[in-house]
Order: C-alpha cells, then structure tokens, then sequence
C-alpha cells in the first residue's frame, strides 16, 4: 500500500518543484516525506482493520453457458436479401468447369444423332468417356438422398432441462436454492471460503452441483458482476448484514450427458425473467450477452 | 557669400566625384553581374539570343541528395513475444472448406477488432491446402476422384489485446461461429511467418548440392 501511495503523493511534488523552483524546498520535502509516513501508517492501520471480518459474506458464482450450436434462423428480410443477393450473383457469374463439360456433352450427342456422323471426324476425341458429366450428376444426387440431415428445430424446444434446445441461442443454466424460507432460481452459488482466490469458489460451484458434471472453461480469472443482498431486518445480526455474489463466466466445453436430473434448467435470456427476482435480474442481465 | 560657395562648389564636386566614382563601381558590378547571370561557375559564355537560358535553375543550388538504394530483401519485423504483463502477438486463424463462411468470418473479427480499439498487425491469408479424397472402386483396382476438397485459412494478427477485454471478446467470437468454420488463437512465432512463403523446391535443391560440394572440398 505505500508504494502507490508515494507514487500519488510524489507527482503533485514535482509539479510544485517545476512551479516553485529549489528555493525554500526543505519545508515543502520534510512535509512530503511527513506524509508519505503518514500513508504509511494509515495503510497500516488498515489492513489491521481489515483482519476483523467484514459484515458482508462473498458468494463464488459461476454463469455456465452453452455457446450456440447452430446459426440463428433468418429474419424474413434477410431471407428476401440473400435470395436476391444469389440471384445478382448466379446472373453475373461465369461457367464452371462442370457446366462447360455438360455442354460439350450435349454437343456431342447433338452430333452423334445427326445423320451425316462419321466417327472418324470427331477431334479431340482420345478415350471414350464412359462416364459423361450427366452420369455424374446423378450419382451425386442420389448420394445426397441417401444423407439424412439432423433436423435444425428439434423436440427439445419446450424442455427447459435439457442442453439441445434452442440450437441457435446461448443458453444458462439455473439451479434451484432454498435460501432461508424460499426456493429461488439462481446461478450456481456457494459461499467462499478464506485462503481460496473467488475464481477458485467459483470453480467449485460448478463441481459441487450434484448429479452433474459439467466440463467448463473459465473465461479470465476477473468477475464479470457483482450481486449485492441484504437481508431483511429481522435476520440481520452484527457479524452478517448481507451477501456479496461474484460472479464468473464460464462456457460449456465438451458433450455434456443428454439428461440431468435435478434441479437444473437451461434458459435462454428472454427467458430469464420467468425465473429471477427482479433485483438480481437486473444485476446478471448486465453480463449476459445476447449477440 | 564668395567663401560660401566656394565651399558649396568644393562639397559639389566632392559630392560629385563621390557619385562618379560610385556610379563607375555600380556600372561595373552591373555589367559584371549580366556577364555572370545564372551560369555562376560554369564560365559559358552566354548568348545575345538567349538572355534568359537557364532562367529557372535551382537543383546545383540544394544539397544533394545521397543516391537512392536497391530496394532491401524483405525481413522479419521482430516479433513482440509474451511476458508475464503482457500478451504478445496473437494469431487469429480461421480456416474451413467453405471460402465465403471462412473469408466473412474474418472480416467480421476484423470489424470487431477496429470498434473495440484493438490494434490489429496484420491480416493475410495463408496458400489453400488441397485435399482429393479419393475413392476405390469395389470390384477392381481402379480408383477415381471422389471429392476434392480446398481448406481456406485466414489469419487476423492482434497486437494490443487487453486482459480485461479478453474474456468478452472471445465470447463475442466463439457465440457468432458460423458452422464449419473452426476458430483457434495462438501465439505468433517464426514458424508461422515462415507459412506463407511458397516453398521453392529447386532452390532447396541447390542449396543441398551446395552443401554436399562444401563437405566433399575439405575430405
């Protein structure tokens, strides 16, 4: 603590040096030096202050979210925009390889059928194709048939337990505490422990949910918000007043098991406010990124 | 008023001695400056019919310039490596099979990259690899061409990324990925400078030979 706090004090001293100039400087340095001890000493005194535990309990919290699997849907104008954006293109572009190997196929077979045909003066001829550009096409387009594409939208859509719903959108998950008399909805909480940095908290939110493990990595070791509850007047005692929540972000990594059992949800954000108390919505809406 | 003028008429002719003698020299340094005009050391004589050849010389007069160089082989800029404080260059390279989806997605990070103040080095792309997936028939040994296909790569080099911006940057990137499109940041190091340049197989050709002749001489 002294060290900024002789950065702070010592700029404003060579500032009064360039306005003043050297003279009648040694009442002026024996002040500074005086203050410096007098920062010193009030560091001192605080971190012996901060030994007495503060009324405020820290909560580790960690934001698991599930990145988007697929792309969003289109809006209908974007969807207007591309068909006319592919249509200027397909008109403007040139003829492909495969295209101009189709014509020429169509040449040829004009060719063949015209009476007056003699093989002998096709040019450019060399090894019969046996498999001209038309076969070709057909064979893609049955192997195309035989590719089951998975479907974009799937039944999931309306479960709010599980992982593969709302493909195109990032999900959070939810638990369900019961914090004094009241169930609540919400993020993976649990209160921190001394000699423990809070990303570490918040990393064993994320183990200690039971009957799920989820793989996650963390996203910088800084949080990303602050929640701050204070109970209600009858519960307050001297030592506790209320709760500090630090919360972390972290994104789901690796294929999570298909179902978990218990008390977890996966919503989206405009779903958030079906499961949240206003105050702490407003505080983890700030976090959460909807792009 | 005889001693008067006497005295104006000696001050008269001194004066206008003075002002022969004056005129002489002003004549003279006329006359000498017309000889010279803008040919100063090159002594030419200077032509009747051209009074003003020359008019509008000025480069002898301006401090030469020292000739210009061959254009210098390209090198390395230095790499700015990682320290504890600080992260470095970073490569972001994003690389798939469809060219648009890959090509967009670059210039979308970008983008990002100009509106949230991060410096952005360079942004090249690195040579197409091209892979042909090639199928054998069941009955024979024939085997045709199945499918070729190309990987795109694109690589967004950042140089001023903070650690606080970090985090919601790579969220930003990794909740906007297009499918098919595989998205990974590393440090840049000399190995990847050294990816873009074409290898050069007769060149690589002649330095072995050169090589092998150099350990031959000696033995």
């Amino acid at each position: 603590m002294a060290a900024p706090c002789s950065k702070i004090v010592s700029r404003p001293w060579w500032q009064f040096i360039k306005n003043v100039g050297w003279t009648g400087l040694n009442q002026t340095v024996v002040r500074q030096l005086s203050r410096n001890n007098a920062c010193g000493a009030a560091a001192q005194t605080k971190s012996k202050t901060e030994r007495i535990p503060s009324q405020w309990k820290l909560h580790g919290a960690v934001c698991l979210q599930r990145l988007p699997v697929i792309s969003q849907e289109r809006n209908p104008i974007e969807d207007q925009f591309a068909e006319l954006i592919h249509q200027m293109e397909l008109e403007r572009s040139l003829v492909s390889e495969h295209e101009l190997r189709l014509l020429e196929d169509a040449e040829r077979v004009r060719r063949k059928q015209a009476e007056d045909y003699d093989s002998d003066e096709e040019a450019e001829y060399g090894d019969q194709e046996t498999i001209t550009a038309l076969d070709q096409e057909d064979a893609w387009e049955q192997k195309l048939k035989k590719f089951q594409l998975a479907p974009r939208v799937s039944d999931l859509e309306d479960d709010h337990q599980s992982v593969g719903r709302c493909l195109g959108d990032s999900l959070v998950l939810l638990t369900e505490e019961t914090l004094g008399q009241e169930k609540v909805w919400l993020l993976p909480q649990v209160p921190w422990q001394a000699g423990e940095t809070l990303r570490q908290t918040a990393e064993r939110a994320l183990n200690s949910l039971p009957e799920a493990d989820f793989k996650a990595t963390f996203l910088g070791s800084a949080p990303c918000g602050v929640y701050r509850y204070k109970l209600p007047k009858a519960v307050r005692t001297e030592s506790c007043q209320g709760a500090k929540v630090f919360f972390f972000k972290a994104l789901l990594s690796g294929h999570p098991p298909p179902s978990q059992n218990g008390p977890f949800r996966w919503v989206k954000k405009s779903e958030l406010p079906d499961y949240l108390k206003p105050a702490y919505l407003e505080k983890v809406n700030r976090f959460i990124l909807d792009l | 008023m005889n001693p008067i003028f006497r005295k104006l008429q000696a001050s008269f002719i001194l004066h206008s001695r003075a002002l022969d003698q004056a005129a002489l020299l002003l004549r003279a340094s006329v006359s000498v400056q017309l000889i010279q005009g803008p040919l100063t050391f090159a002594n030419e004589r200077q032509y009747r019919t051209m009074p003003t050849h020359g008019i509008g010389r000025y480069k002898h007069l301006i401090p030469k310039e020292a000739p210009k160089k061959k254009k210098e082989r390209l090198q390395m800029k230095p790499i700015k490596m990682a320290t504890d404080t600080e992260y470095g260059t970073l490569n972001v390279k994003v690389s798939g099979y469809d060219m648009i989806l890959v090509e967009h997605y670059s210039q979308y990070i970008h983008n990002l990259c100009n509106r949230l103040g991060v410096k952005v080095a360079e942004s090249y792309a690195l040579p197409t690899k091209t892979m042909e997936v090639v199928v054998m028939a069941e009955q024979g040994t024939k085997m045709y061409i199945d499918a070729i296909l190309k990987t795109h790569e694109r690589i967004v080099q950042l140089s001023q990324l903070n650690a606080t911006l970090c985090p919601i940057f790579m969220e930003v990137f990794l909740k906007n990925q297009p499918e098919g499109v595989q998205l990974s940041v590393k440090q840049h190091t000399e190995a990847g400078y050294l990816d873009r340049f074409k290898a050069r197989p007769e060149l690589a050709g002649l330095m072995a030979q050169k090589l092998l002749k150099g350990k031959a001489l000696p033995s």
